[in-house]
């Protein structure tokens, strides 16, 4: 048996892949994109929301949207190491993962691309756009990467706040004014095809059908948009909310939800070209904060004088 | 007056690795010469049955530790715990449904879609 043999051995039986370990090159590529696009998404994430930290409604409000902020940053620093761990033998370090970002080397998810615009919209980032992200996330608890697998582990039992924390400001508004009711349902209305795309094409795509083989994840895109529907749908139903799609129904005899696809076009365009409403200006932000305190990381190696 | 040779052991702290999707956790300490001597008796002391996938020791002086002081909380931190969002049960019967919890989105995810897997091979 070669060492691929012996490796996918291990992969079949379930074990787990550890940093240190030989691993094919393909296998270590596929994680580094799907991980690295995971911990930019979690860095950029932060940023729709924090731009309602200063805004937000009261100070409990205040302070439990920036603790969910500091979260996300928690999520993509552990991110982070694990990626550096992967990028280490070719030679990349921290300060080009980041880069990377302004220099338009890596994607991070369509949702944080897109504006924030009322007090509804961060209510239904926390409640919808991150339940999206924890379907996804839950799903890859059974990774065959190890580091992965114990990170997302930590990452999850921290999202169970965020769930309660998007619920709450939901409720709130559900229950609130004419007004309140109507900002929710014009958020509902402007998020919901970004939340459609979020979770990829429909088609199994030749990488992710790689990532599927080496059991970097089990789960299709489409399996993944089904469970959003079969968890959130029924709860978006209950507090009044129309789903801004004529033709969405459940399927009974095929089991499952029937909707109108997004403009698969226009978000990965999104995506790949950095051309959303907010990602220029989220990106330079980002670049802004990066280059600014590279003196100050550089200032902190310094031995003290005498 | 002749002292008596006495060999010094440095101390190591025992992590232990229960399965590959677990930490490492502290489970007690241990005398020895050497790191390596130290990882012997490691599985000796700690792992006469339990079982493990990996063991780590860390020499005690390569260990910096906090005060209690650096880990007071003065502030309620409800806002940012499931527990301060109780009242979402209650919010969501008056609209006939329920909270969600991360375990019901985990189990649903584990539990396998045939239907759907066939039909994405076509
Ligand atoms: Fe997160
Ligand atoms: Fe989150």
């Amino acid at each position: 048996m070669n060492q691929e043999e012996m490796f996918m051995k291990r992969i079949k039986q379930g074990e787990k892949i550890e940093a240190t370990d030989w691993m094919p090159d393909e296998y270590r590529q596929l994680l580094i994109k799907l991980i690295h696009m995971h911990a930019v998404s979690e860095i950029m994430g932060a940023y729709p929301e924090k731009e309602w930290v200063p805004k937000a409604p009261s100070l409990r409000r205040k302070l439990a949207i920036m603790a969910k902020v500091q979260d996300e940053m928690g999520h993509g620093q552990l991110l982070l190491r694990i990626v550096e761990d992967l990028v280490y033998p070719l030679g990349k370090k921290r300060e080009d993962l980041i880069e990377d970002i302004y220099y338009h080397r890596v994607k991070f998810h369509n949702v944080f691309h897109m504006e924030a615009r009322t007090w509804a919209d961060a209510g239904l980032i926390g409640w919808l756009v991150d339940g999206a992200a924890i379907i996804n996330q839950a799903a890859l608890l059974s990774t065959s990467y190890g580091p992965y697998a114990r990170v997302l582990k930590r990452i999850c039992a921290e999202e169970s706040f965020h769930m309660q924390h998007g619920e709450n400001i939901i409720l709130t508004l559900a229950m609130g004014t004419a007004k309140q009711k109507q900002m929710l349902q014009d958020s509902l209305n402007y998020w919901w095809e970004s939340l459609l795309f979020f979770f990829g094409p429909k088609e199994v795509t030749p990488a992710a059908e790689r990532m599927i083989h080496y059991r970097i994840r089990t789960l299709t895109n489409e399996q993944l948009r089904q469970k959003f529907f079969d968890k959130y749908i029924p709860r978006i139903h209950s507090i009044g909310l129309t789903i801004p799609d004529p033709h969405l129904k459940y399927d009974t005899e095929k089991k499952c939800w029937v909707y109108t696809e997004p403009d698969w076009k226009k978000f990965s365009e999104i995506v790949k070209k950095n051309n959303g409403p907010k990602s220029r200006e989220r990106i330079e932000l980002r670049r802004q904060a990066h280059e600014g305190g590279r003196w100050v990381r550089q200032a902190m190696l310094c031995k003290p004088v005498g | 007056m002749t002292k008596k040779e006495v060999a010094e052991y440095g101390v190591y702290e025992v992590f232990i690795q229960k399965s590959y999707t677990d930490p490492h956790i502290h489970v007690g300490s241990l005398v020895a010469p050497t790191s390596e001597l130290a990882m012997q008796w490691a599985r000796e002391n700690f792992l006469r049955r339990d079982s493990a996938v990996s063991l780590w020791v860390v020499q005690r002086e390569h260990i910096d530790q906090t005060s209690t002081d650096f880990l007071a909380r003065e502030l309620d931190r409800k806002y940012r715990e499931v527990r301060g969002y109780t009242e979402n049960g209650r919010l969501w019967r008056m609209f006939k449904e329920k909270t969600l919890t991360i375990e019901e989105i985990v189990a649903a995810v584990e539990e396998k879609n045939r239907n759907l897997k066939s039909k994405n091979k076509k």
